[in-house]
């Protein structure tokens, strides 16, 4: 009997380890083998000047730290980040609270409005707002014209540049996030609402007192959500301002992009790469600890 | 506690009308200033998409005007013919179809198994390997491209859409979503399953996967619309119009026209951003729902 328990543990070992095989492969091949690759390249010469490698110990991080450009690439990510997850989560929000009020056939229809830009890939949203931000026949300088306001160069402009990325980052964002609330909400139990209207409280006591405190849990997952994506912009850049003008809106993942491709400097590339799993490695160490803490998901 | 206690006589009471109409009167002011609210938050996203579809059905002087024309005085169509003389895109929407499904079908089969060996299965190191599985949820493709492009180089697989499909075989946040999905079903349903004889795959198959069947579709929603926008891994791995897919070329476009033609451009892009638009009209509740659904997990 034990006997026969113990070959059909084995038995279910060795299903399991079949189960697993075709994603172990694949994983293997291209998320933990580039990891360690990228360590290796990153000591080692290996660019145009010198197409076959040689060793060169630690001297593309020395490169790449003493690298102006790259500085100013973490500060814009970093603002990228600072900025535009607050202001997209707080919209979201806002929008998932309202959109959970009784609003009859036309939730759908709010709803769909803002949640669109979800389906749209980054690279064409960003075309709608290179066409809503032309300097002279653009949308945004006709309306800010009319308010009163002067008009800006955006993409061409050394201060405005990011911040037009970000916008287009918010509008294409901003419904996924209320989504995601509006997910929040469906979990809050109607008989805590219902209970402090009865006590008296009114819209804005039940969302301060009662709503909010219960979406905790889900704006936690909302802003590292929030967050890997803020690393990962490239699409908005490529296609709006190239990382321009004067590096004023370039990214990591796009700093990425042209040292590797653009400039064919390989061992820096895997440098930087090596720093940017390191860093996401961190993060999501961190994250984990959170969650088994019991952080998140408590609802 | 007060206004619960004055709130009962108000209803009954007809003295009590005056009041009653006022607070009528005050919740249709926040029912209004609630769709206002909605209604403008609406408006603005809409914005920047019906801005495109009127120029892209403009003609090339109209695009000039000094105030903005909303509404199109000669509705010019030929724009989106036009738009095929100058580049492939009915190549480039077959290759997003192959890249899309060839990436989907193949992800089906791998988190379904694995999701369901680590819900179900008792197996050695199986918290550590399900760690190693959620690593690539959190580390996006995009920081390691270098190496994944050499790997793709030294296979000779530069320009295929093979290139395309490959790392997103394996998908940890689909394994995440499966595994949570299996871990639901009753063990009394797979109990009876095995006193019938029924195991393995065929377990698999007959008796679990119908019961993971919404969570299946959901993560099909979701890796559909994903990978549809893809953008940087292709672009990277492809340099000719032949295996390109929709979001490279309608980038492709913008560089050869360099913005010069307005029309054609938001025409093209109107065109790549289609597909998927029609389907959420048609099928919103589901998408929405789906990304409910994956969001909370």
């Amino acid at each position: 009997m034990a006997h026969s328990r113990a070959s059909w543990r084995g038995q279910r070992g060795a299903q399991a380890f079949l189960y697993l095989l075709p994603s172990l492969l694949f994983l293997a091949i291209f998320t933990y083998w580039p990891m360690l690759r990228a360590i290796a390249m990153s000591l080692l010469e290996w660019n145009l000047s010198r197409p076959e490698p040689v060793f060169a110990g630690l001297r593309n991080y020395a490169t790449l730290l003493a690298d102006p450009v790259f500085h100013l690439v973490l500060r814009n990510t970093a603002m990228l980040a600072a900025v535009a997850i607050p202001i997209s989560i707080a919209l979201g929000l806002v929008l998932a609270i309202l959109l959970n009020e009784p609003l009859g056939f036309l939730r759908g229809v709010y709803r769909a409005a803002v949640f669109y830009p979800t389906m749209i890939p980054m690279a064409a949203a960003a075309m709608l707002w290179v066409w809503l931000f032309n300097p002279s026949i653009g949308l945004v300088n006709y309306y800010l014209g009319k308010l009163g306001l002067p008009r800006v160069e955006w993409l061409y402009d050394m201060t405005w540049a990011l911040p037009a990325v970000m916008i287009s980052w918010i509008w294409k964002n901003v419904g996924y996030l209320t989504i995601l609330y509006l997910a929040g909400l469906q979990a809050v139990p109607t008989e805590l609402l219902e209970a402090a209207s009865v006590e008296g409280a009114g819209f804005w006591q039940r969302v301060r007192y009662v709503t909010l405190p219960l979406l905790g849990p889900t704006t936690v997952f909302v802003v590292v959500v929030s967050l890997i994506n803020s690393f990962q912009v490239f699409d908005a850049v490529h296609i709006m301002t190239q990382g321009g003008p004067a590096d004023r809106s370039n990214v990591l993942v796009y700093f990425l992009y042209q040292q590797a491709f653009r400039f064919w400097d390989i061992g820096v590339a895997s440098a930087l790469t090596a720093l940017f799993v390191a860093g996401l490695l961190v993060f999501v160490v961190f994250v984990v600890g959170q969650m088994e803490r019991g952080v998140f998901y408590e609802v | 506690m007060k206004c619960s206690i004055r709130a009962l006589p108000r209803e009954c009471a007809p003295a009590g009308r005056t009041e009653g109409s006022l607070r009528k009167i005050r919740r249709w002011v926040a029912r209004i200033a609630l769709h206002l609210a909605l209604g403008s938050a609406s408006l603005i996203m809409l914005v920047p998409y019906l801005w495109a579809l009127t120029a892209s059905v403009k003609s090339r002087a109209e695009i000039f005007t000094p105030t903005p024309q909303w509404w199109p005085r000669a509705w010019q169509w030929s724009n989106y013919v036009d738009v095929f003389r100058y580049a492939p895109f009915e190549i480039y929407f077959l290759n997003t179809l192959i890249v899309v499904l060839g990436i989907l079908a193949v992800q089906l089969i791998t988190i379904t198994l694995a999701g369901f060996a680590f819900a179900r299965l008792q197996f050695r190191y199986r918290e550590a390997l399900f760690y190693l599985f959620l690593i690539q949820m959190m580390l996006p493709i995009h920081a390691v491209i270098v190496p994944n492009y050499l790997t793709i180089k030294s296979l000779g697989l530069l320009n295929t859409q093979l290139a395309m499909m490959l790392p997103f075989w394996a998908s940890g946040y689909g394994t995440f979503l499966m595994r949570q999905a299996f871990r639901q079903i009753p063990a009394e349903l797979e109990e009876a399953a095995l006193l019938d004889g029924c195991t393995g795959l065929r377990l698999l198959w007959s008796i679990m996967i119908p019961q993971v069947r919404p969570v299946l579709l959901a993560f099909s929603l979701i890796s559909v619309v994903t990978h549809w926008n893809d953008f940087l891994w292709p672009l990277i791995v492809t340099d000719t119009p032949r295996v390109r897919t929709l979001t490279i070329g309608l980038a492709m476009f913008v560089q050869q026209e360099s913005g010069a033609d307005w029309t054609l451009l938001m025409a093209a892009t109107v065109m790549v951003t289609a597909p998927l638009l029609v389907a959420f009209l048609f099928l919103q509740r589901r998408f929405v729902e789906s990304f409910m659904y994956a969001g909370l997990r």
